[in-house]
């Protein structure tokens, strides 16, 4: 069974009275162990399927569903609930609180969730991302592909079955961030979640399982390999 | 032109972006102007008018006589057969209340045959223009009647009307001879003749004042000197108006300390203007910078940001105009009250907003929202263009130096010690002041570091303990540490204050509590019906104590009385006692703390008399001293034996023993009387009896209980007003805190909405924003305590003691302070639900991304 599941998805949203269609019509599954890269124009709706799938957002009509469940059926302690169990999330510009050190920060969504202890998770997460000793520091004394691997463990601390990153190396250099990305697929495959990484980067697209290309909120065409 | 264009786009406009937190701003301005308006206003209004009616109805008199207890009535005969043409009038004043309507109204006895028609000339015709002379004359016809009164025609009755009078325990009625013209109420009095004045008042063979017209030349000093060499040694001549003078110096010290009491509001909306300036500058950091790299210079940035403030300050005091007045109308009648029992009998006069007051308003509201937006106005002044317009706004609080201004707090807060230890200036704690306004910025120094040591250390606790959203709210605090700094300092500021002045009324009240149990050791008090106040001693007739000692199971009576005199131009209490009968007190009241057995044995029938605590202070006087005292037509000197506590007014007073008054005044009537019930009789029966007794006079009876329930009565009524001062000064505070949340939700939206991408639902953001509030309200009430306690010990020891020369033992208001600190701590929580409702609000897609 595909951990995320679009069916005939369409987004609208309303720009001073006039809509704007964000997604037309999608559909696409997800399983986990996969890597699919999602690529595509400014403009074409990356960010927007990813909130959707991330349980952020509602579809204007069609189904999203997370490991069976539909989102749009879910009130808003249901979509906190899903999100804390199941979603991780990586954002372009890092996202880390200033004011908590690299462990808090890491350890986050698990206090979020009422999850006494984390300290042992988070560290086992740190190593993951190969920062070990590096728990105490705050994010102003890391460089930007630290802190973009901070927030890859934050996002795989409550080992989440969907790991949605929003271009994850836009703010990093090419060696950088390809860096990230293989730790990415690593991670995918190691801890056997699905990741979906909107991306402009073809180093991510060569790596990806799938390849979605999206133009003006429709599928253009899904390379899988 | 251009420039105000370019001022209103960038400065004016992003206000109304924001409306409430704007309107948050301008209201805790307006609130501020309008308490310092409303005090000023209620306090001209509540003292201006002890400027008695007596005063106003004296016409054009210069000069007049006066004694304690009363100038004979010879004196009069000796000025007006002078070989100098003096017009001489005589005049009898004290009140009347009529029994109808229970209205307090001056009585004045004039010699109506000798200058009823000069009179109606001079001080009628002056409030009436209209008024015909023939008319005039008719007003004071029959003129001898001893049950003829002549009233204002602001009273409300008309020409041969019976009136009720109840003066001192007697009512008597009258006849209305006739109605003059006055302008307002406050002005009205009852005329009657001098003989009429004198029966009712039983006051025969004295008058209370002699006015002189004298001629224009030699100089009214020179006539002054001349009338002293005929006049009896005690008698005094001196300039109309003195008491008047001498009233209004004595409620200087009160009308000072209320006054800086209304600042405490300003200062705490001071706070809050620079927050929000602060808060703007660190918003238009990337404007500032455009505008700085388009070629503004750094003074156009200065005064764009002054400007802004001053915006905020001028609506702030146009709103606060029509406030404060209003305010005013609640604060004279509190004040009247005050002044009333304290120090003078006065009706409250009619608040005037004047163009003095508008000004007034006008001023501090924008001057003090320049002031304390300067700093903030000139670091955006200094931001380089280029650091400005670099990606990311930092936290406006970079530049804290916990350090220095930690030290600097150390040097103002020994500056603050060595002010409190410094005397009165000109009879006005000044320095003392000092040291307060020192402490609070000591206080506001030392705030950053008292805060960043506090999250610190109890961020992991909170987060132990309250949940992971506490230790966030702990961050975040101590993350923007000068926003957090100034918002704790504002509200502790006002929680400061308002644990000072509770901590000293507290004080003070259970003082005077230990105090009375002292003081009124009788069973039961009597006391004339009339209107008493702090300078009004209304009197029983005398033989009724005598009556009542003869009742079977009265052990004993104590007669006191007591008369309004005047020394060394100041206002004071002249008091006898039956000292023969006073039982012996549970604890000494007196300085020297020998018992009062001796003390009181030394007054008995000698020259000595023992003076209030107040009354050393105004005079520099101490135990062993002497003091010349004007006594009827003689003049004598007494020496103090001791210092007695005194809290029941802040005019200062003398004792003495009834016999050595007597002397030298005969009137036997006196003020009230005391009344020692034998152990075995009952009370109540004792009671009935003494009603019965007195049942030909209007008097009335306390039991001891009453009494000081009457007297606590008074005492809280008193303070009533600090505490409306107090409750707006929170009130303020709490509103900045709410737009301070405002603010700091708005500019932490990203964080917001990524916590909801990382699995916070709202409550728990919720939860975060309150749990800010809740710590700032922690904070404030933790430094509040502590510096209030610090400032209750300067109000106490220092600021009191200077200006009203009370000796006020320390006590903890325990269940009060903490109530009011609980209902703060309340307040500050539900100022933290709006800014938490915007919070949940957000939505998390569209600001995560934002910068
Ligand atoms: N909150 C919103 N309100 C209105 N329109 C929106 C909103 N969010 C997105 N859109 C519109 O929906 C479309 C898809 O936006 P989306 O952010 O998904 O694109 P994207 O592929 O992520 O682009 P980019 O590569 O630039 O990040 C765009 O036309 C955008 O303008
Ligand atoms: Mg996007």
């Amino acid at each position: 069974m595909p951990i995320l599941s679009f069916e005939d998805v369409s987004k609208d949203y309303l720009t001073d009275g006039q809509p704007v269609h964000a997604l037309k019509g999608l559909s696409l599954n997800v399983k986990r162990g996969e890597f699919v890269a999602l690529v595509g124009r400014s403009g074409c709706g990356k960010s927007t399927l990813l909130n959707l799938a991330g349980a952020m957002d509602f579809p204007t009509t069609g189904k999203v569903l997370l490991d069976g469940v539909s989102t749009s059926s879910l009130k808003d302690n249901g979509l906190t609930q899903l999100r804390r169990e199941r979603v991780g999330f990586i954002f372009q510009s890092f996202q880390l609180l200033h004011t908590l050190t690299v462990f808090e920060n890491v350890e986050l969504p698990l206090l979020l969730a009422g999850k006494h202890n984390p300290r042992e998770a988070a560290r086992e997460r740190l190593a993951w991302v190969e920062l070990e000793g590096l728990g105490d520091r705050h994010p102003h004394q890391l460089s930007g592909g630290q802190m973009q691997r901070v927030a890859v463990a934050r996002a795989l601390i409550h080992s989440p079955s969907l790991l949605l990153a929003d271009e994850p190396t836009g703010n990093l250099d090419t060696t950088t961030g390809n860096v990230i990305l293989e730790l990415l697929r690593r991670l995918t495959r190691e801890q056997n979640t699905a990741t979906i990484v909107a991306t402009h980067s073809l180093e991510a697209a060569s790596l990806a399982n799938t390849l979605v290309r999206l133009r003006d909120g429709k599928i253009e065409e899904i390379t899988r390999r | 032109m251009p420039r105000f264009l370019l001022f209103y786009r960038l400065m004016v406009r992003p206000l109304f972006r924001e409306p409430l937190r704007t309107l948050l701003t301008i209201l805790a301005i307006a609130l501020g102007v309008a308490v310092v308006l409303a005090i000023d206003l209620a306090s001209d209004a509540a003292t201006g008018s002890f400027r008695s009616s007596m005063e106003t109805l004296a016409g054009e008199n210069e000069l007049e006589v006066v004694t304690s207890g009363g100038v004979p009535e010879y004196v009069v005969g000796t000025l007006a057969t002078l070989a100098y043409s003096i017009r001489v009038s005589p005049r009898i004043e004290d009140y009347a209340v009529i029994t109808d309507t229970k209205k307090s109204l001056p009585l004045m006895g004039l010699d109506l045959i000798a200058e009823g028609g000069a009179y109606a000339q001079s001080a009628l015709q002056k409030t009436a223009e209209s008024q015909t002379q023939s008319a005039s004359e008719q007003v004071f016809n029959r003129l001898g009647d001893a049950d003829g009164i002549w009233v204002g025609s602001s009273v409300g009755y008309r020409t041969s009307d019976r009136v009720e009078l109840l003066i001192n325990d007697r009512v008597r009625t009258y006849t209305v001879r006739g109605v003059y013209p006055d302008s307002n109420g406050n002005e009205s009095a009852i005329v009657m003749d001098l003989a009429a004045a004198q029966h009712a008042l039983g006051r025969y063979g004295r008058v209370d004042r002699i006015l002189l017209k004298v001629p224009e030349t030699p100089s009214l000093g020179d006539w002054q000197q001349r009338l002293r060499t005929v006049l009896p040694a005690g008698v005094e001549v001196r300039l109309r108006g003195t008491a008047t003078n001498e009233n209004r110096r004595m409620l200087a010290a009160f009308r000072w300390n209320l006054r800086l009491l209304s600042c405490i509001s300003l200062i705490v909306g001071a706070f809050l203007i620079y927050n929000t300036i602060s808060v703007s500058v660190v918003r238009r950091r990337p404007e500032i910078g455009i505008a700085r790299s388009l070629g503004a210079s750094r003074g156009v940035i200065l005064s764009a940001f002054l400007g802004e403030a001053a915006c905020l300050g001028l609506a702030g005091a146009l709103i606060g105009l029509p406030l404060g007045r209003l305010m005013a109308t609640g604060a004279v009648r509190l004040m009247a009250a005050t002044v009333e029992s304290l120090y003078v009998s006065s009706r409250p006069g009619i608040i005037e907003l004047n163009g003095a007051s508008v000004l007034l308003a006008l001023a501090i509201g924008v001057g003090v929202a320049v002031a304390s937006s300067y700093s903030p106005a000139r670091e955006a002044s200094q931001v380089s263009p280029v650091e400005a317009m670099a990606r990311g706004r930092r936290e406006y609080d970079v530049r804290v130096h916990q350090a220095r201004d930690l030290w600097l707090a150390l040097v103002l807060g020994l500056a603050a010690a060595a002010a409190s230890r410094a005397p009165a200036v000109a009879g006005k704690p000044l320095l003392g002041y000092l040291a307060a306004i020192l402490l609070v910025a000591a206080s506001a120094l030392a705030m950053p570091a008292f805060v960043d040591a506090l999250t610190s250390v109890s961020s992991n606790l909170l987060g132990k303990v309250f949940g992971v959203e506490a230790m966030l709210a702990s961050r975040t605090l101590r993350a923007s540490l000068r926003r957090t700094s100034v918002l704790v300092g504002a509200l502790s500021t006002a929680i400061a204050m308002m644990t000072a002045v509770g901590i000293m009324v507290g004080s003070f009240r259970q003082t005077v509590v230990l105090w009375m149990s002292d003081q009124l050791p009788a069973d039961l008090y009597l006391r004339p019906a009339g209107f008493a106040a702090a300078d009004r001693h209304p009197t029983i007739s005398s033989g009724v104590a005598e009556e009542v000692a003869k009742l079977p199971g009265v052990a004993a009576v104590e007669r006191l009385r007591a008369y309004e005199i005047s020394y060394e131009d100041m206002p004071a209490t002249l008091a006898s006692a039956d000292l023969n009968v006073r039982r012996s007190h549970r604890n000494s009241d007196f300085f020297s703390g020998r018992p009062s057995e001796q003390v009181l044995a030394e007054l008995r029938d000698s020259n000595a008399v023992i003076v209030s605590e107040p009354f050393t202070y105004k005079h520099h006087l101490k135990a062993g001293d002497s003091l010349t005292l004007s006594l009827g037509a003689t003049q004598a000197s007494f020496r103090i034996a001791d210092v007695y506590y005194d809290y029941s007014s802040e005019r200062g007073s003398i004792l003495m023993d009834r016999q050595t008054m007597l002397r030298f005044l005969p009137d036997p009537a006196p003020s009230n009387v005391a009344i020692y019930v034998s152990p075995d009789a009952p009370l109540e029966i004792v009671r009935a009896e003494i009603e019965k007794a007195t049942a030909g006079h209007r008097v009335l009876l306390f039991s001891n209980r009453d009494l000081r329930a009457e007297a606590m009565r008074i005492f809280d009524r008193t303070f009533a007003i600090t505490y409306a001062l107090e409750a707006v000064a929170i009130i303020v505070a709490v509103m900045g805190i709410a737009g301070a949340l405002l603010a700091l939700v708005i500019d932490r939206r990203r964080e917001l909405g990524l916590l909801r991408f990382l699995g916070a639902a709202t409550w728990q953001v919720r939860k975060l924003i309150l749990m800010e509030a809740s710590l700032l309200g922690l904070l404030a009430n933790l430094a509040g305590l502590a510096l209030g306690f610090v400032l209750s010990l300067i109000l106490i020891y220092v600021v009191n003691k200077q200006s009203f020369g009370w000796t006020i033992r320390f006590h903890w208001p325990v269940e009060i302070l903490f109530g009011a600190l609980a209902v703060v701590y309340g307040a500050t929580v539900l100022a933290g639900l709006y800014p938490a409702q915007v919070a949940v609000r957000l939505n998390p897609i569209e600001v995560v991304h934002e910068d």
